[in-house]
């Protein structure tokens, strides 16, 4: 019987060019969607990797005037020092402008044995930084003291970067260059990643370098750790206090919790607005589809009169109907997915295969779903027809 | 072979109710060919739906091979008419997105059998019509001879012993309304057939053994 419908459809190819170019359109309408979400939800499952609440970033433009880079290393000792000397500032750490939740970021190459490694994130970091976070090492240590007299440049790396470079096998004692391959780092230590642009986007490779007096130049963030008692009240006195500092600076203190509600506003609400659009375009896909069938069954009443005449009962006419929607959708999802296959073959937008293949998997059963639901009426009218009538009809 | 007895049929709607067959009673004899006539709307074609299961009768009961048909389901009623009845229309029903073998294979589809054993078997019954040479023609590159000749191998291939025909040669020219009877007879002569046809041709009616007249849904004759 599928034979027989298959040659039915095959032979009427012309007639549902567009029911088939409507289910492609749609198909990759759903494929696109069942992308993002399955990317975004893959992300999301991922653990942060730290600790947002209870740190603040303040951001101020720097108006110091030393050009001699210890004395500005001792500028910021003293901010440190200021700043810690509130008892509701737990930790400090001083950091470029890519700071997480910020929509900044800094990224550099790498070399290992040969290889480039590019568009890896590079944090500038302070001792405190881990401990600030509470990021997780899975390997090796964090920057101490004791790094200043080492031979080689110590380096933490997060665990994306590590299995980039090594896969599976240990980090830690490695030798990792820059992208002419003109300094060697030593890796110390790999921390668990951290998601620093929102919940739904991966961490990314990167690299914790230690800031040295040079760094300070560039430094326009003070992240600090604040205790659990630490209010609106006390953020006035800080803000007085920093401007009291700061003379001639900009200051501005922002909650991280505020920074990663806004990051992911703007991760989600475009994906809302996205998928009401693609809601919309499947009504009326569904309708188009219902429609398309109901058409067909009355322009076929004579067909479908003359097999029940000849042995096929109501039941069996309706599950044609639904059978040969299936065929046709079978046919437009093979096109589409030649195409959706692109995406994980030529791996565009760098993102993994297995989001493309699960999405191509949903979509697929989204429009299988879909036809099977938008013929069963159909289907049900078609059973309904009395051959008698049908064939008089004619 | 086929037993109507008393048969009626009423059509109703919000406002009429028409009587289209009346106290139809009919014995029909295996091998028989039997031809029906009467004028427009006097409800040959209604009685024979129902002879051939396609209509309920509104009265009456219908026995085919010694079998009442009355308490038969949906399903039921479709495996009887694909395994004893096979249909020629007046306007021959074949499916112009089919070719002439697939159009004729059409009743085994709803039986347990191959794709082989129905291509075989339709290769056959067209053999039979002489259309051997036009199996992978499509319906619409046939004359209406051919056509009539195609459903008249779709009604065979499954080797019913009952054939109903509404008007075979009724969109046909004499001639090849001649060779259509032709063929009917000699299914009739050769395998015994039991046909039963509706005509307005009263010189195709003399060709059968039998004929009855309707008039006004009642049997004259």
């Amino acid at each position: 019987m599928l034979k027989h419908l298959f040659i039915l459809i095959w032979n009427k190819r012309k007639q549902n060019f567009l029911f088939l170019s409507e289910l492609l359109v749609s198909f990759l309408v759903i494929f696109a969607v069942f992308s993002f979400l399955v990317y975004y939800f893959q992300n999301y499952k991922k653990p942060l990797g730290f600790e947002y609440e209870k740190v603040w970033s303040i951001h101020f433009t720097n108006s110091v005037k030393i050009k001699n880079m210890d004395s500005l290393s001792m500028y910021y000792d003293n901010l440190r020092k200021t700043l810690k000397s509130l008892p509701q500032i737990e930790k400090v750490s001083f950091s470029g402008a890519n700071i997480p939740y910020s929509n900044n970021n800094s990224t550099t190459g790498l070399t290992n044995n040969g290889k480039k490694y590019n568009r890896i994130n590079n944090y500038r970091v302070e001792n405190e930084y881990k401990d600030l976070w509470k990021m997780k090492l899975v390997e090796g240590r964090w920057y101490n003291e004791q790094d200043i007299t080492s031979t080689y440049i110590p380096m933490v790396i997060n665990e994306s970067l590590k299995e980039e470079m090594f896969g599976k096998g240990p980090a830690t004692g490695k030798l990792i260059g820059s992208l002419e391959d003109k300094i060697k780092w030593k890796v110390i230590g790999v921390t668990a990643d951290m998601k620093a642009n929102g919940d739904f986007y991966p961490a990314g490779p990167a690299i914790y370098a230690k800031v040295d007096t040079s760094a300070y130049r560039w430094m326009r963030n003070a992240l600090i750790k604040v205790s659990p008692g630490a209010d609106a009240a006390f953020e006035s006195r800080l803000y007085k206090l920093l401007s009291g500092t700061l003379k001639n600076s900009n200051i501005e203190i922002t909650h991280l919790t505020d920074m990663r509600k806004s990051k992911n506003e703007a991760t989600i609400i475009p994906m809302i607005i996205f998928m009401i659009i693609a809601g919309f375009l499947m009504i009326n896909v569904a309708l188009g589809l219902f429609g398309v069938l109901w058409y067909n069954i009355n322009k076929r009443r004579s067909e479908i009169g003359l097999r029940r005449a000849i042995g096929a009962g109501g039941k069996s006419v309706s599950y044609q109907l639904v059978y040969e929607s299936l065929i046709l959708a079978t046919m437009s999802l093979t096109a589409g997915c030649f195409f959706a296959i692109q995406f994980p073959l030529l791996n565009v937008f760098d993102i993994p295969a297995s989001v493309y293949l699960t999405a191509i998997l949903l979509a697929m059963i989204f429009i299988y779903m879909l036809v099977f639901l938008c013929s069963l009426y159909p289907g049900k009218q078609a059973a309904a027809i009395h051959p008698a009538i049908a064939l008089h009809e004619e | 072979m086929i037993r109507l007895q008393n048969i009626e049929k009423v059509y109703r709607t919000d406002t009429v109710e028409t009587l289209a067959v009346k106290g139809v009673n009919l014995d029909i004899a295996k091998g028989e060919f039997l031809s029906i006539m009467g004028p427009s709307g006097c409800g040959k074609s209604t009685l024979l739906n129902i002879m051939g299961l396609l209509d309920d009768p509104s009265k009456g009961s219908i026995t085919i091979n010694n079998q009442d048909t009355k308490n038969l389901s949906d399903q039921q009623l479709a495996k009887f008419r694909n395994q004893h009845i096979g249909f020629i229309f007046q306007s021959y029903h074949l499916i112009n997105d089919l070719q002439v073998l697939d159009n004729v294979a059409l009743p085994l589809l709803y039986r347990s059998s191959t794709e082989k054993e129905r291509r075989i078997l339709a290769a056959v019954a067209l053999e039979k019509v002489g259309l051997s040479n036009r199996l992978k023609h499509f319906p619409t590159q046939l004359s209406g001879g051919q056509r009539q000749r195609v459903a008249i191998a779709r009604a065979i291939v499954g080797s019913p012993q009952i054939i109903l025909a509404d008007e075979p040669t009724g969109n046909l020219d004499s001639a090849m309304g001649n060779e259509i009877m032709e063929i009917l007879i000699n299914l009739n002569k050769h395998r015994d057939t039991t046909i039963v046809m509706v005509t307005h041709d009263e010189n195709m009616a003399q060709k059968t053994h039998r004929l009855i007249r309707l008039f006004d849904g009642s049997q004259v004759l």
